[in-house]
């Protein structure tokens, strides 16, 4: 299997502070991975310096073999949460942004995503409701068209009704080529979804495994084993 | 579908679809829907779905046909040993609970049988 990740001891510090340290990572394509810690733990940093925003220098971060930022950025797709917009803005306005600012921009993925979530185009962005707004992050995040998904906890404050509809269009718009990391502090709902787990904790890589294998090795949901080792019970 | 954390999805989805070929909601020698379907389905990853598909595959329960999809097998004598194979591991379990509480086998039986007349008097 080829690999869409590779980061080689990254560490990053922000006004003095250690965010993370020393972190390793080799990911497969083709999976959804789940990345998984407390908030603050570093995750939404961690897809930051994957995707190129925040300031990294060029050797420790391989997307799809590549290592030139401006490269991976054409390879990374990262949710982004719309604060930039103003509230005015209207659906159809950020969707002339996208087209703008991303070649792989799918119009046609666009138009079906949307029209599975409901996205009435007219709307303003001040008008949506949490679950609206988290479903139109999804829609562009997936309609472009890339390697790697980023995909920052995009169930976070979400009604349960829109967070089925939206873990249902991951699975259908997933392409068979294309890797998709979630990040999540609250496991059981991505759990059925995922094929291996990437756990953060003390500002690094805690562990890399599939959820079978813990599924087999501990005898316990990815839920339960998460909690134990930031609880530290876990003998290893 | 509700799954059980701490068992692979793949073995869950495997088992809800051989319940399903079992009791003829999916006819033998009709297709499966495809993986994706599966995946939304059973709200899984396509790759977990095809390891399902892969270990029925390899039970000859399923079988691909090239460009089409994958079948189910038109065989009876196959899903007819799938079931015996089902009916003994949920027995196997009310067993040797029964067992551990020092009934004997005519016991267990009698226990049965009046269970199920209950179960049916109940559903009247």
């Amino acid at each position: 299997m080829s690999k869409i990740l590779e980061i080689d001891n990254l560490s990053y510090r922000k006004n003095s502070k250690t965010i993370l340290n020393h972190i390793n990572l080799s990911l497969d394509s083709g999976k959804i991975i789940g990345l998984l810690g407390e908030n603050g733990s570093g995750k939404t940093t961690l897809m930051r310096l994957i995707a190129g925003v925040n300031a990294s220098s060029e050797k420790n971060i391989a997307v799809n073999g590549m290592t030139q930022k401006s490269k991976i950025k054409s390879q990374v797709s990262l949710s982004d949460y719309l604060d930039g917009f103003a509230r005015s803005s209207r659906i159809d306005d950020i969707v002339r942004f996208y087209r703008n600012a991303y070649s792989d921009f799918s119009d046609e993925k666009y138009k079906e995503i949307s029209e599975y979530l409901n996205l009435d185009a007219s709307k303003r962005l001040s008008s949506l409701s949490t679950g609206t707004r988290g479903k139109l992050v999804i829609a562009l995040a997936l309609s472009r068209e890339t390697k790697l998904y980023l995909l920052d906890e995009p169930l976070n404050g979400i009604d349960s009704m829109s967070r089925k509809k939206i873990i249902s269009s991951i699975i259908r718009w997933k392409t068979e080529d294309s890797t998709i990391i979630i990040s999540d502090h609250y496991v059981t709902e991505i759990a059925s979804l995922l094929d291996d787990i990437v756990i953060i904790k003390d500002q690094t890589v805690y562990e890399v495994d599939s959820v079978e294998n813990i599924q087999m090795k501990y005898h316990l949901g990815i839920e339960e084993y998460y909690e134990k080792v930031y609880e530290g019970g876990l003998a290893r | 579908m509700e799954y059980i954390d701490n068992i692979p999805i793949y073995l869950q989805i495997k088992e809800t679809l051989y319940h399903k070929i079992i009791a003829h909601e999916y006819e033998p020698g009709s297709q499966l829907p495809s993986v994706r379907q599966l995946a939304v389905q059973f709200t899984a990853n396509s790759n977990t779905v095809q390891k399902a598909l892969k270990e029925m595959t390899e039970e000859h329960i399923i079988a691909a046909q090239r460009g089409k999809g994958n079948f189910i097998t038109s065989d009876e004598t196959i899903i007819g040993e799938l079931r015996d194979r089902i009916v003994k591991s949920t027995l196997d379990e009310t067993y040797d609970k029964l067992h551990a509480l020092k009934m004997s086998n005519d016991e267990i039986i009698d226990s049965f049988i009046n269970y199920v007349k209950q179960r049916d008097d109940d559903h009247e």
